[in-house]
C-alpha cells in the first residue's frame, strides 16, 4: 500500500531577474514528502534550499518567480497559483517557521496578538477564544508562564523564546506541513537542541510533516527520514538520510560529509593534530631563540607565549538615575597559558565573554584588573611607540566577519601591504615581493592583488585576512570566530590552511569559537567559558572524552549529529 | 535515528549525473574585467540610472551658462530701457522686458552665476568643517564629542532662515556697499553659519558606525595610530552619506539664496541673480500681468536646483545598492 | 523615565542659553543708532536719548543686557518694542496665528504625504511612484514663494475662492491656501520618508512571516507595514512643527499674515534687539519642547524604546 504524497515538487525552476538578466536560482529540483514525514534539504549558501522552500508557499522575495515545474500540495497545483488559492493554503495547510527569530516577529505588536492573528485569518478562533488558544499554543511550544508572556512584546523575549513563539505561530492553525527554514541556526547550541527536540516531539504528536531547511548535515541526518542535498540550485543527491550519510555517491555529498565538523568521523583528525603540533613547536622554539638573541624586550616567556592572569573586565552601564550604575562583569577572573606552537581554544555561547578576552589579549581593550603577558612582558607596561609596535608585530588578529574585516576601499594588495608599510618594512619592491609570497602562502593567485574585497568570496576574503595577519611574521595569531561565518566546505579549507601554516611557521593560535565541533580539529587545549567565568580547562582529548562539568557535557551533547556512526 | 523504510515512490535514492552538476573550484574567482572598488561599482550603477543622465545634462548646460554666459546672449543684462518696461516678447528678446526695462532672458542667463556660486560655496564652507568636526566628535568621543555636539545643537536650534536673515542684516549694517564677491560671501557665510550642524550630525553618525568595524580594529592591531586610522580607514568609509548630503545641499542652498533675496536680504540689488529678479517680479505677479517676468528666472532656478537634487538622489541610490549587495 | 526627562531638560538649558546669547551677540554688533532711527529726521534731545537708552538698557555692555533680558524673560517680560509696546504682548498676539497656520500645514503635509508615500512605496517602480518621485523633487527645487504667488494667483485672483491677502485674526478657511504653501516642502519630505520606510518594511522578515500566516496583502499592509513605517515619519513631523513656524516668514509675507514670521522680519529690518531675541528664544523653546515630545511619542509608538 502506497500512501499519497503530501507534497510533490517536480522539476522546479525558479529565476530572479536582475537588470533584465534572468538568474536561475533553482534548476530542476524535485522532492516528495509524505504525511507525517520529516524531509531535510541540505545545502550551503547559494544552493537554492531556502528559495525552494519559499517557492512552495509562494513567498519568493523581490523579482523571484517559478519559471517551470510543478508543486503539487495535497493533489493541488500551487506553483504560480492565483492569490486566493495560495492564501487558502498558507498558514492553514502549510506553516512556516522562519530562520532568524530576532527579525521575524513584528516588534510593535504583542506576541500573543501576533499568534492570535494566525488563528483569526485562518478561521480557527476569534476574540477571547483565540486569546485562550494562544496561551495553549505557547505552552505547547514549551514556553513557561505562557499567559503572561503572551502579553509581552518580542524584545522582552530571548532568542530561544522567540523561536518558540514562532513555532507556536507556525503550528497555530494545525497545518499538514511545516516548513522549518534554518529554525535554529541563529541560536546557541544548547538552546538549539532543546528547541529541535521539542519541535520533533510536537510534530510527531500532531502528525505534521516537516520540511527542514538546513546547512548542517549532522543536524539534518539526526532529524530527518529523507535527505535532499542541493548544490548551486540543483539536487545532487537524495534518499534515506542514513544511507546518504554512510554511503554518499555524488562527489559533492562526499565532500560535504568529509568536511562537516560535527560528524563523528572527524575524530580521526585528532591524530593528525599531534604531527602538526610537534612540527609547530619545533619551529616556534627556534623563532623564540632568535627573538631572545636579538635583544628584544620580548623572549623571556620561554615555553609560554601568552599568559593571562586573573583577567577581569567590568563594563559600567548607566542606569536611569545619574547615580544608578549597573555593573556588568563580562569577563570574570580568567587565567590561562598559551604554549608556544600550540592552539588554545576558548569556547562559549553568546554572552560568555570570549571575544572580550580576545580584545584584551590584543590590547584593544583595557582590562579592569588582571594581567596579559606576552612572551614574558606585561602588555600594559609597554611604553612608547617603539615598544608598542614591537608588540603589535608579534601578535595579530583574524576576525569573524569576512565582509567587515577588510577595508572595502583598499585593494587586496594595499590591505596586505598595510602592516608592512605601517612598520616601515622594506623598500617598495621588497614589500611587493612579500605580498606576493603571502598570497601564495594562503593559496591565492597573484592576480587577486589588484582586486577589491567586494569582488572576492567570503572564503577568499578570509584567506586575505590571514595573509595580512601573517605579513609581520607574528608569533601568535588571535582567531576570533575566524571560520564561523563560512560555509562548511570553505571552513574546512581554511582550517586546513591554518593548521598547515602553524606547522610551517611555528605559530601559536588563540582560537575563539562558539562551535565545539571545530575545536577538535584545530586545538590542543580548550577553555570553556560561561557568562564570563571559566567552567573547565584542559586538553582537548580529556575535555571531549571526560568532561568534568555539567555545562561542558551539555555543550558536547548538543553538537548535532555527534552520535551518528559513519562507516568509513 | 529513524529507521529508513523501503523507499516510497518519489523518495528512491537519487544521484545526479556528475557531468550535469559539476563542482566549482571554491578557490576560483572571476578575473575578467577590471578591478572595481565600491566607488567604481557605484559609478557603474549610476551610469545605468536615467535620472543621473538627466541631471548630468542639466548640470553640464548650467556649467556652460555659468562660465560663458556671453555665448547665449549678446544683450547686456545691466542695460535698462525704461521705455520698454514690461514689453512682451519680441524679436531678439524672446522673454520680453521687466519693469525696469531689463531684458528678462539676458538677466536669466547672467543670473545663473551668482545663484550657482552661492550654492557651491555655501556647500563647500559647510561641508569641510562639518566633516572635520563630525569626524573628530564621532571618533574621539568623550569631551570632544560633548563639546562639538552641544555647540552644534545651539546652532541647529536656531532656524536657518531666521538666523541667516539676522546675520545678513548685521553684515549689511556693518559693511554696506560691498563688492560682488563680498556680497556673495555674505550670503554664503550666513547660510553656512546655521547649516553646518547638519553636516556634523551626519558625519558623526557615519563615523560612529564605521569606527567599530572589524577592519578598523584590525588596523589598530597592526599598530596604526589613531590618527592614521581616522584618515586612512574611518573617514574614507564614512563619506557616502556626506557626499549625498552635499549634492542635495547645493540645490537647497540655491533655493535658499533666492528666498533670502526675495525677502530683500540676500544679494544686494546691484548683483544680477535669479533671486533678485524673482523678488523684483513679485509686483507683476501679484497683479497678474506679464507672468513671464517671473517664469524665466523661476524655471531656470528650479531646473538648476533640480539638477543637483536629482544627482544627489541618483548617487544615494547607487551607493545604497552597493551596501545592499555587500550583504 | 523621570530621570530621562530631567536629563533632557538639563541638556536643553545650555542650548537655550547658547542660542539666545548667539543671537544677542549678532544683533548687538549692529552699530546704527536705534533711537535716532526711531525718531527719523526729528532731532532728539540728549536727555531724552539717554533716558530711552537706559530704559532699553542700551547703555550697558551686551553680556549685561543679555543677562537682564534672560532674567526678565523668566517673568514673562521680553522687553519693549521701539514703538513702546511690550514684546510679550505682541508675541501673544502673533504666536496663535502662526501656530494655527503651522498646525494646519502639518496636518495637510502629514495627510497627503503619508497617503501618497504609502501608496508609492507599495507600488514601487510603477508609474505612480515615479510621478511622486519627480513631484517631490520638483517641490524641493522650486522656491516656496514661487508656489506662494502661483497659488495666490490661481485661488485668489483667478478663481476668487480664497482671500488674496489675510488680515489680522484670520479664520481657518482663510488660512487654507497659505497652509498649503507652507506645508508643500515638508509634504515632499514626508512623502519620501514614508516611501523609503514602506519599501524597507515590505522586504522585512516580519512581513514575510505575516504573509506566511495566511494574511492577505491588505491585512499585511494595514497591520504590519503601515504602523511600522510611520515611526520615522512621526519623528520627522514632530520636529517639523518648529521648522514650519520659523519658515512661515515667507508665507506670511506673501499673504500678509500678521504672525511670528512677519514680526521677526520687521524686527530684523528695524534692528529691534528685544523682539528679534524674543522671537528666536520662542522658536528655540518650541524646537526643544517638540523634540522632547517626539522622544516621548517615540517611546509610546515603539515598545522597544524605554527610557529607563
Amino acid at each position: 500500500m502506497n500512501p499519497t504524497p503530501l507534497l510533490q515538487v517536480t522539476d522546479l525552476q525558479v529565476a530572479f531577474s536582475q537588470e533584465k538578466i534572468e538568474v536561475q536560482a533553482v534548476r530542476g529540483a524535485s522532492l516528495t514528502i509524505y504525511p507525517g514525514q520529516t524531509v531535510a534539504i541540505v545545502g550551503e549558501s547559494g544552493s537554492g534550499k531556502s528559495t525552494t522552500a519559499h517557492a512552495i508557499i509562494g513567498l519568493l522575495p523581490g523579482t523571484g518567480r517559478v519559471t517551470g515545474g510543478s508543486i503539487l500540495f495535497d493533489g493541488q497545483e500551487i506553483a504560480n497559483a492565483d492569490k486566493k488559492k495560495i492564501l487558502a493554503v498558507r498558514g492553514s495547510e502549510i506553516g512556516l517557521v522562519p530562520q532568524d527569530p530576532m527579525s521575524n516577529l513584528n516588534p510593535l505588536i504583542r506576541v500573543g496578538k501576533q499568534i492570535a492573528e494566525a488563528l483569526e485569518v485562518n478561521g480557527v478562533a476569534t476574540g477571547k477564544e483565540a486569546d485562550r488558544r494562544v496561551v495553549e499554543l505557547l505552552e505547547e511550544a514549551g514556553l513557561p508562564d505562557a499567559a503572561r508572556r503572551a502579553q509581552q512584546y518580542p524584545h522582552e523575549f530571548s532568542g530561544g523564546m522567540r523561536q518558540r513563539a514562532l513555532i507556536a505561530m507556525g503550528l497555530a492553525a494545525r497545518p499538514k506541513l511545516l516548513i522549518a527554514d534554518e529554525p535554529t541556526s541563529a541560536l546557541d547550541v544548547t538552546v538549539q537542541k532543546q528547541i529541535l527536540d521539542h519541535l520533533d516531539r510536537l510534530t510527531d504528536e500532531l502528525g505534521v510533516a516537516v520540511l527542514l531547511i538546513t546547512h548542517d548535515l549532522g543536524l539534518a541526518a539526526e532529524r530527518a527520514d529523507h535527505l535532499v542535498v542541493m548544490y548551486k540550485g540543483q539536487v545532487v543527491e537524495s534518499g534515506p538520510a542514513l544511507e546518504i550519510l554512510q554511503d554518499p555517491q555524488h562527489p559533492y555529498s562526499k565532500r560535504l560529509i568529509a568536511s562537516a565538523p560535527s560528524l563523528a568521523s572527524q575524530r580521526l583528525l585528532a591524530q593528525n593534530r599531534t604531527h602538526i603540533r610537534e612540527a609547530a613547536q619545533e619551529v616556534a622554539e627556534e623563532t623564540a631563540d632568535e627573538v631572545a638573541a636579538a635583544g628584544s624586550e620580548f623572549g623571556r616567556g620561554k615555553e609560554t607565549i601568552i599568559e593571562v592572569k586573573n583577567l577581569t573586565k567590568v563594563f559600567t552601564i548607566p542606569g536611569g538615575a545619574p547615580w544608578d550604575k549597573n555593573e556588568f562583569t563580562a569577563v570574570d577572573d580568567i587565567s590561562f597559558k598559551l604554549r608556544r606552537g600550540t592552539t588554545m581554544a576558548i569556547v562559549g555561547e553568546s554572552g560568555s565573554g570570549k571575544s572580550t578576552v580576545a580584545n584584551m589579549v590584543l590590547d584593544l581593550l583595557k582590562p579592569t584588573s588582571g594581567v596579559v603577558e606576552f612572551d614574558g612582558v606585561d602588555v600594559s607596561t609597554l611604553k612608547g611607540k617603539h615598544q608598542q609596535l614591537a608588540f603589535r608585530r608579534q601578535m595579530q588578529p583574524v576576525f569573524q566577519n569576512p565582509y567587515a574585516s577588510l577595508d572595502p576601499q583598499y585593494s587586496i594588495f594595499r590591505s596586505v601591504e598595510e602592516p608592512l608599510r605601517t612598520h616601515a618594512i622594506g623598500s617598495k619592491s621588497e614589500r611587493e615581493a612579500k605580498v606576493r609570497e603571502l598570497l601564495d602562502k594562503v593559496s591565492l593567485p597573484w592576480s587577486v592583488a589588484r582586486r577589491y574585497p567586494s569582488e572576492l568570496s567570503g572564503g577568499q576574503r578570509q584567506r586575505v585576512a590571514v595573509a595580512r595577519a601573517l605579513a609581520l611574521e607574528p608569533e601568535a595569531v588571535i582567531l576570533d570566530e575566524a571560520v564561523s561565518a563560512l560555509d562548511v566546505l570553505v571552513q574546512a579549507q581554511i582550517l586546513k590552511l591554518l593548521a598547515d601554516l602553524q606547522a610551517e611557521l611555528g605559530l601559536s593560535y588563540l582560537f575563539i569559537t562558539h562551535d565545539l565541533a571545530v575545536v577538535r580539529q584545530i586545538a590542543d587545549e580548550v577553555l570553556v567559558m560561561e557568562k564570563g567565568k571559566m567552567v573547565e580547562r584542559g586538553s582537548v582529548d580529556s575535555v571531549f572524552v571526560n568532561p568534568e562539568q555539567e555545562y561542558t557535557r551539555r555543550l558536547l551533547d548538543a553538537i548535532p549529529g555527534g552520535t551518528i556512526e559513519l562507516s568509513s | 535515528m529513524p529507521e529508513s523504510p523501503i523507499a516510497l515512490p518519489g523518495q528512491e535514492r537519487f544521484v545526479a549525473a556528475v557531468e550535469e552538476t559539476p563542482l566549482a573550484d571554491t578557490g576560483s574567482f572571476d578575473d575578467t574585467g577590471s578591478p572595481e572598488n565600491q566607488w567604481q561599482e557605484a559609478w557603474k550603477q549610476l551610469r545605468s540610472n536615467w535620472l543621473f543622465w538627466v541631471s548630468a545634462a542639466i548640470l553640464s548646460v548650467v556649467t556652460i551658462v555659468v562660465c560663458f554666459p556671453q555665448l547665449f546672449t549678446d544683450i547686456d543684462p545691466t542695460y535698462a530701457d525704461l521705455s520698454r518696461s514690461l514689453d512682451g516678447p519680441s524679436k531678439g528678446h524672446i522673454a520680453g522686458f521687466d519693469k525696469q526695462g531689463y531684458d528678462v532672458f539676458a538677466r536669466t542667463i547672467y543670473g545663473a552665476r551668482a545663484s550657482v556660486l552661492v550654492g557651491l560655496f555655501a556647500t563647500l564652507v559647510v561641508t569641510l568643517p562639518g566633516v572635520l568636526l563630525g569626524a573628530f566628535a564621532g571618533f574621539y568621543g568623550g569631551i570632544t564629542d560633548t563639546l562639538v555636539s552641544r555647540i552644534a545643537d545651539i546652532f541647529f536650534a536656531i532656524p536657518l532662515l531666521l538666523g541667516a536673515l539676522v546675520g545678513i542684516s548685521v553684515i549689511n549694517n556693518l559693511w554696506p556697499n560691498r563688492g560682488y564677491w563680498a556680497s556673495i560671501f555674505t550670503v554664503v557665510f550666513a547660510l553656512a553659519a546655521f547649516g553646518w550642524p547638519q553636516v556634523v550630525r551626519i558625519a558623526r553618525g557615519s563615523v560612529l558606525e564605521v569606527k567599530n568595524l572589524e577592519f578598523v580594529n584590525a588596523a589598530r592591531a597592526i599598530g596604526k595610530t589613531r590618527r592614521a586610522n581616522l584618515w586612512g580607514h574611518v573617514v574614507p568609509n564614512s563619506m557616502s552619506a556626506v557626499i549625498v548630503l552635499a549634492t542635495v545641499s547645493l540645490g537647497v542652498y540655491i533655493v535658499a539664496e533666492a528666498t533670502l533675496s526675495f525677502l530683500g536680504l540676500g544679494l544686494p540689488p546691484g548683483v544680477v541673480s535669479w533671486g533678485n529678479d524673482l523678488a523684483a517680479a513679485q509686483v507683476q505677479v501679484r497683479s497678474g500681468i506679464r507672468l513671464g517676468v517671473m517664469f524665466w528666472p523661476a524655471t531656470a532656478l528650479a531646473i538648476t536646483s533640480l539638477g543637483f537634487i536629482l544627482l544627489g538622489d541618483a548617487i544615494s541610490d547607487a551607493l545604497d545598492s552597493k551596501s545592499r549587495n555587500r550583504e | 523615565m523621570w530621570w530621562y526627562l530631567g536629563r533632557r531638560v538639563l541638556q536643553a538649558i545650555p542650548v537655550l542659553l547658547g542660542s539666545t546669547l548667539l543671537i544677542y551677540a549678532m544683533v548687538f554688533a549692529i552699530p546704527g543708532d536705534p533711537i535716532a532711527a526711531l525718531f527719523g529726521d526729528k532731532p532728539v534731545s540728549a536727555t531724552v536719548k539717554a533716558q530711552l537708552e537706559s530704559q532699553y538698557n542700551l547703555d550697558k555692555p551686551f553680556i549685561v543686557q543679555w543677562l537682564l533680558f534672560l532674567g526678565n524673560a523668566l517673568h514673562g517680560d521680553f522687553g519693549m518694542t521701539y514703538s513702546g509696546r511690550p514684546v510679550s504682548e505682541v508675541l501673544a498676539e502673533v504666536i496663535p496665528v502662526t501656530f494655527k497656520l503651522a498646525v494646519m500645514a502639518l496636518i495637510i503635509e502629514a495627510f497627503f504625504g503619508i497617503i501618497a508615500g504609502f501608496y508609492a512605496g507599495l507600488k514601487r517602480g510603477k508609474l505612480f511612484d515615479s510621478t511622486m518621485l519627480i513631484v517631490s523633487l520638483l517641490v524641493i527645487a522650486v522656491p516656496i514663494f514661487v508656489f506662494g504667488f502661483v497659488m495666490q494667483l490661481i485661488f485668489g485672483v483667478k478663481l476668487g475662492i480664497a482671500p488674496i491677502v489675510v488680515g489680522s485674526d484670520p479664520s481657518i478657511p482663510d488660512l487654507i491656501v497659505p497652509a498649503l504653501v507652507l506645508g508643500l516642502v515638508s509634504f515632499a519630505y514626508v512623502l519620501r520618508l514614508t516611501r523609503t520606510s514602506v519599501v524597507d518594511n515590505l522586504t522585512g522578515d516580519h512581513v514575510r512571516t505575516a504573509r506566511a500566516k495566511g494574511l492577505s496583502d491588505g491585512q499585511v499592509n494595514r497591520r504590519h507595514v503601515l504602523r511600522n513605517s510611520l515611526i520615522p515619519v512621526v519623528t520627522y513631523l514632530g520636529a517639523d512643527l518648529g521648522a514650519l513656524m520659523a519658515g512661515a516668514i515667507v508665507t506670511e509675507g506673501i499673504f500678509n499674515i500678521n504672525g511670528v514670521g512677519n514680526l521677526a522680519f520687521q524686527a530684523v529690518r528695524k534692528g529691534e534687539t528685544a523682539t528679534i531675541v524674543s522671537v528666536v528664544t520662542v522658536m528655540v523653546f518650541i524646537y526643544i519642547v517638540m523634540s522632547l515630545l517626539v522622544d516621548l511619542l517615540y517611546a509610546w509608538l515603539d515598545p522597544r524604546i524605554r527610557y529607563a
